[in-house]
């Protein structure tokens, strides 16, 4: 099976009043078809950015991404216009991502009036009552506002916009961080079955380990730009390699009394993704540290089959 | 005697759509010592409850209708404002749920602690600056930074002001309003670490408000769930986890997804939370039930005795038994 997504050496810097801030820093991954790539990580780094240079959103500062062997960098408006259609994305907050100026069915029917998919209006209003019943939301709804929804039914006029153009390729950025638990589970649930009924491949970005572990395929660990691990997620719930994700799975709190934990405490903070300094970038809150980790960026390296790493010592830290 | 006891409390907010019903009659207690964990989803009434007991429900809209909270004894609820502010502070703290918006941006986080300790303790400038020095570094935070400005921390580092703040009197009840959701899961482990910690030097009794199941099974000794302004049920940590009596409860629990074990599809409650302004006449919680039956709908359960000093709102349990006892 080809990939749908290849990326390679995918950067993104920003410029910023005190120098470069490096969002995205040298990531690659492949990306199969109706599969899903969860992205984890602390707040600031660079998930989001990641997703949204993705699909264009944002322009790549260098590196390639092929969507289905083509390249998107470097394509002309046009052409990214075209293969838009194919790559949605699904916003954080269903409370900003909404125009409020805009009803239920207006939001939803913007995306096939961009691309003229319907050649009357009566069609585009019945592609729109499908798309809200696939979504479960209630007809009635239609002409309502997203002011008068609750967080869980704006989240469905998300992915219902996100779902018009038939896409095949969905950037979910923390779509159910705003939710409440037993909404949450809704929204989870519904993403999976979309997923199975139409061969849908997601890069599902969260912090929220137990969702990502719920619903995705693999994992891909960031820590401040960088790819720090990735691997299957069975894999990583049962054998993880990088300091990090042992300190970023040891520290979820589990619902669940009774059960012994070894807690990796992290000293200190995330630190600057400006002009970031030669050397590993999670050097100064590891444990195991060393010289060479402060002069020397590790690479990502295969441990195990399909298991990647990027640390110098993992198989010291590891006795592997 | 418990360090603080609720009795019936009820706080209805008087606006123009109609009375919403945030808080509905609600009992609670905490020992000394205790953390009592209070979960629920957004709108369940656990803020208000808060902000009841630090008697500070914004009047208007907001009103206590009825019920009374003793603390050490005394019920809160009659003092005046003058006697309120003596304690509110001192006694009782509370840490706010967002620390980005919690602190004044204007003034060094030292004399925001200063500020509390000078309030209530008779001490010259130069010994309330001690003490906040001595907080910044309780809450690990090195006390050369006493001059600095909000935004020259990290939000870990704001929250870890504002427990600071909060705990600058050694107060004997703190009131956590959710105070590790807006922080990243490393640091949310340091941060809840280092409460524990203080709060066992310190002895303080804590209220930890939060819907994250997994910090309560971390922090708390007692539970209690809130659904709609009601605690639907209440109990030891063992109890509420081990052995789930309220069918809102189990369902929270089934809709998180687990770390620990491999789960297909996950079983959400159904629907959404009622409208606080129209509550239903029976059970609140009926119309998302999936073992309700029509006697639910007609009339409000009471609270029953699962087991010692185990509780839950729910008709079932009354049915149950009563067929157990005939049984025998």
């Amino acid at each position: 099976m080809s990939a749908l997504l290849e990326v390679k050496n995918l950067k993104k810097y920003f410029k910023t009043p005190r120098g470069m801030l490096h969002a995205v820093d040298d990531v690659s991954f492949d990306l199969n078809s109706g599969k899903t790539l969860g992205v984890v990580g602390e707040s600031g780094c660079g998930k989001s950015t990641l997703g949204r240079v993705l699909i264009n959103l944002l322009e790549a500062t260098d590196g390639e991404i092929f969507f289905e062997g083509n390249n998107v960098i470097g394509m002309k408006k046009k052409q990214i216009k075209d293969l838009r259609q194919y790559m949605q994305i699904i916003f954080q907050d269903p409370y900003s991502s909404l125009d409020p100026r805009m009803s239920v069915s207006e939001i939803i029917a913007e995306p096939l009036r961009i691309y003229e998919v319907c050649k009357s209006n009566d069609e585009l209003k019945k592609r729109v009552q499908e798309l809200m019943k696939i979504v479960g939301l209630t007809e009635r709804l239609a002409n309502a506002y997203p002011h008068e929804l609750d967080g869980g039914r704006r989240q469905r006029i998300g992915i219902a916009r996100a779902l018009a153009l038939n896409p095949k390729f969905i950037v979910c950025d923390e779509p159910v961080s705003a939710l409440d638990v037993s909404i949450q589970a809704q929204i989870l649930n519904l993403m999976q079955d979309l997923q199975k009924e139409r061969g849908l491949t997601y890069l599902f970005i969260t912090h929220n380990l137990s969702v990502v572990k719920h619903i995705s395929d693999d994992i891909m660990v960031m820590y401040l730009g960088n790819m720090v691990e990735k691997c299957n997620t069975k894999a990583l719930f049962k054998r993880n390699f990088h300091p990090y994700t042992k300190a970023l799975l040891s520290a979820i709190p589990i619902p669940q009394i009774g059960i012994e934990k070894r807690r990796i405490l992290l000293e200190g903070e995330i630190s600057s993704p400006i002009n970031p300094k030669p050397g590993c970038r999670f050097a100064s809150r590891c444990i195991y540290a060393k010289e060479r980790c402060n002069s020397e960026q590790p690479v990502l390296r295969e441990i195990l089959a399909d298991h990647f790493v990027a640390c110098h010592y993992v198989e010291s830290i590891n006795i592997l | 005697m418990n360090l603080l006891e609720i009795k019936g409390l009820k706080i209805h907010y008087i606006t123009d759509s109609g009375v919403v019903r945030a808080v509905n009659g609600i009992d609670l207690e905490i020992n000394r010592g205790e953390t009592l964990g209070l979960v629920g989803e957004t709108g369940a009434g656990k803020t208000t409850t808060a902000l009841g007991i630090m008697c500070q429900v914004p009047d208007p809209p907001g009103k206590v209708v009825e019920g009374e909270i003793f603390f050490e004894g005394s019920n809160l609820l009659e003092k005046n404002a003058r006697e309120i502010r003596k304690i509110r502070g001192s006694k009782i703290s509370m840490i706010f749920q967002d620390p980005m918006t919690a602190l004044n941006p204007v003034v060094t986080i030292g004399d925001q602690i200063c500020e509390v300790i000078r309030l209530h303790q008779k001490t010259s400038h130069a010994e309330s600056i001690k003490i906040a020095c001595e907080m910044l570094e309780l809450v690990g935070i090195p006390a050369e930074r006493i001059n600095e400005y909000p935004h020259q921390f990290s939000g870990g580092m704001k929250q870890r002001v504002v427990i600071a703040i909060a705990l600058a009197c050694k107060p004997s009840l703190l009131i956590a309003d959710e105070p590790t959701t807006a922080l990243d899961v490393t640091i949310q482990a340091q941060v809840l670490q280092m409460m524990d910690k203080l709060k066992k030097e310190l002895g303080t009794s804590m209220l930890m408000i939060t819907h994250d199941l997994g910090v309560v099974a971390e922090i708390c000794d007692r539970v209690a769930i809130m659904y709609a302004g009601e605690i639907v049920e209440y109990g030891t940590l063992e109890a509420i986890f081990n052995n789930t009596a309220h069918p809102y409860t189990k369902g929270l629990f089934g809709s998180i997804p687990s770390l620990v074990l491999d789960v297909e599809r996950l079983s959400p409650i159904d629907g959404l939370m009622p409208d606080p302004t129209q509550l239903p006449t029976g059970c609140s919680f009926a119309p998302r039930c999936n073992e309700k039956m029509s006697e639910c709908e007609e009339r409000k359960p009471e609270l029953f005795q699962v087991s010692p000093g185990h509780f839950s709102k729910c008709i079932h349990h009354k049915n149950e038994m009563h067929k157990e006892s005939r049984g025998c």
